[in-house]
């Protein structure tokens, strides 16, 4: 068995279509239901490679899911303002723990994958701003915009093949 | 000087508690409370929806147990549509077994590996940064890949039935909408995608030994943290066997009399109360013949195994008689015995799971019966934390106007005040300060009874970790966060 440090797969095709995109996210929340929308719009035209998971929360079993991909991207509502209206950034795994069974971050989920499973999926955490969370269905028209800033980010990193 | 000591939220729970301790002059504790501070008030939310929806509605009371909210819900709707639990379709009752037993088996399995294990594997007076499943994972793998897969074996029964691991729908009013395809049924047993059935069971009977050895060797521990007495309670079957799904009520005192006798869980208003208190959300169920002070019980693992005379399945049964054996009481009054408990119901469910599953009952299309519609539903069962209680009453057009829910957490509270009391008294007693360590074994006695806050008070919220240490004239002492 490899030391737990290393990881034996990175990048290499598995028997999983190779991205792995996990919305996150309420959608009776208002705006904290972008991780689902934004699966939403990506379902409207289905990839062969990509696959997509919905969740309220990551929880630890989500790290045994990610690695059986070779790109995972983390994708949740932000609470805070950002320039572009969304972010894409790298994630890699580092053992934070939140204090609750549920809740978990993206880079403990890849750390647990890391430290379990010996697996490094190439990672990222895209970043939705939005604006109401309240209890209700719908985006705010600003979160609407930001959602679709983001959708056109993640299909250029997709298309490039970065 | 007296003190008051508060430790804000307590963690690895489900929702968000606080305690409070309470020293006198001469440092010793004169009082201490577990509050449940936070408020939702799910059960007027309920009221004027149709009857139909509830069983919808209240899974969105918990995202870590909607399949027992769903299937409480459901066995009260099935009787105001006219149908009583024995009247189902056998396709329907075993279907929701089914769902039930996977439910059961995935919540254990949550609080065992990811919330309990920290506690067993590295002590109550580990450091923090060792207090939690990523440390168990960095530390012991192959429990952490048990772990996982078992909980996700439950979950992928959930999906499979229900359609969803979370907010799935299964029941209907009298009945179920879907039944399993031989295929969805093969995948968990023949082993080719995922571990079966069979090697769920093998590794829940390692569990059991884990647990029966932890026990052989931190004995004085695992007996005396957290003792004290109680009444029990749960469901039983006709022969007072374990029976999660549908059966009748009895209870327990301290030395194994019965206080309840085996009552028709449509008959609970009889016999229980709920009291309230001052500082605290969450009410206190009690049975009325008792009183206040004498009538409040355990439920949950710890007294489903004390309240049953035998465990219906051969190795969850062969696993309880050497639990009470090693325990050596007729009752098991011990907080943290709850553990061994809940990993021998996780052995049941799976010999349960394994039963349905090859049961071709479960594959037919005989899915709804038909009644005379009423206007009151009671349904009761046995949730992974304890008995569940919903009740509905509606008006001639089918809309809800009362909903009551006793949900297990919310009897277990006079358990997690005296565990609470227990630890003050035992460990934080004349001490000038509070440490980590202190803090952490309050969390250990609260926990052991995997509480969910959010059911029972219905409540939404964050979970950041605060302690506060007051003077008696209410100066901040000291203060400590935890996020």
């Amino acid at each position: 068995m490899m030391p737990p440090e290393t990881c034996w797969m990175k990048n290499t095709k598995t028997d999983r279509s190779s991205i792995l995109v996990l919305g996150i996210g309420n959608t009776g929340r208002a705006d904290d239901g972008l991780g689902w929308k934004f699966l939403d719009e990506l379902s409207t035209s289905p990839a062969e490679d990509l696959t997509v998971e919905y969740r309220y929360q990551l929880q630890i079993e989500d790290s045994e899911l990610v690695s059986q991909y070779q790109t995972v991207f983390f994708v949740d509502a932000s609470h805070t303002r950002i320039q572009d209206g969304f972010s894409i950034m790298p994630a890699t795994p580092a053992a934070y723990y939140h204090f609750s069974s549920h809740a978990q971050n993206p880079e403990t989920i890849l750390y647990l994958a890391k430290t379990i499973y010996n697996k490094c999926p190439k990672a990222f955490t895209v970043a939705i701003a939005g604006q109401k969370w309240g209890l209700k269905q719908g985006l705010s028209k600003a979160a609407s915009d930001n959602l679709r800033k983001a959708l056109d980010g993640f299909h250029a990193i997709i298309t490039s093949g970065a | 000087m007296s003190r008051k000591i508060t430790i804000d939220p307590v963690t690895r729970v489900e929702g968000h508690g606080r305690v409070t301790i309470h020293l006198d002059d001469y440092g010793q504790v004169r009082d201490s409370f577990f509050h449940i501070v936070e408020f939702r008030g799910f059960e007027r939310f309920v009221q004027g929806h149709p009857y139909w929806e509830a069983p919808v509605l209240v899974q969105r009371l918990c995202g870590i147990c909607p399949v027992s909210h769903h299937l409480a819900a459901a066995k009260a709707i099935d009787q105001i549509v006219g149908v009583q639990p024995e009247n189902l379709t056998p396709t329907a009752s075993k279907l929701r077994r089914l769902l039930h037993y996977a439910q059961v088996f995935q919540s254990h399995a949550l609080h065992f590996f990811y919330l309990a294990s920290p506690d067993l594997l590295f002590g109550v007076d580990a450091p923090v940064e060792k207090r939690n499943v990523v440390a168990v994972a960095v530390e012991n793998r192959e429990l952490a890949i048990k772990g996982i897969t078992m909980r996700k074996f439950g979950q992928e029964v959930i999906k499979a039935v229900a359609g969803k691991k979370i907010h799935g729908i299964l029941a209907t009013p009298g009945g179920v909408h879907n039944s399993l395809s031989t295929a969805e049924r093969d995948y968990f047993l023949d082993g080719k995608e995922i571990e079966n059935v069979d090697k769920m069971i093998e590794w829940s009977e390692e569990m059991v030994a884990f647990i029966a050895a932890y026990h052989e060797t931190n004995r004085k521990l695992l007996d005396e943290f957290a003792w004290f007495p109680s009444g029990h309670l749960s469901m039983t079957n006709s022969e007072g066997g374990m029976e999660l799904y549908h059966g009748t009520l009895r209870a327990i005192d301290m030395d194994g009399n019965i206080t309840l006798h085996d009552v028709p869980t449509d008959d609970y208003e009889k016999y229980f109360s709920e009291a309230v208190a001052q500082w605290s959300y969450m009410k206190f169920p009690y049975l009325k013949h008792l009183g206040r002070e004498k009538g409040w019980n355990r439920v949950g693992p710890i007294a489903r195994m004390n309240v049953c005379t035998f465990i219906p399945t051969p190795l969850a049964e062969k696993a309880r008689k050497e639990y009470f054996s090693f325990a050596g009481h007729k009752v098991v009054n011990s907080t943290m015995y709850s553990h061994w408990a809940r990993l021998i119901e996780m052995l049941h469910c799976a010999e349960e799971m394994k039963i349905l599953l090859h049961d071709a009952d479960i594959l037919k299309n005989d899915l709804e019966t038909k009644g005379i519609q009423t206007n009151k539903g009671i349904g009761i069962i046995e949730a992974p934390r304890g008995t569940l209680t919903h009740h509905y009453e509606v008006d001639d057009k089918g809309r809800i106007t009362k909903c009551n829910l006793i949900v297990s957490t919310t009897h277990n509270n006079d358990a997690m005040n005296h565990a609470v009391r227990w630890v003050a008294d035992h460990v934080i007693n004349r001490k000038g300060t509070i440490t980590d360590n202190m803090l952490n074994q309050v969390e250990v006695a609260i926990r052991a009874y995997d509480p969910c806050l959010s059911c029972a008070t219905q409540a939404l919220g964050k979970m950041p970790l605060k302690a506060e240490l007051y003077d008696a004239a209410g100066n901040l002492l000291d203060e400590k966060y935890k996020n």
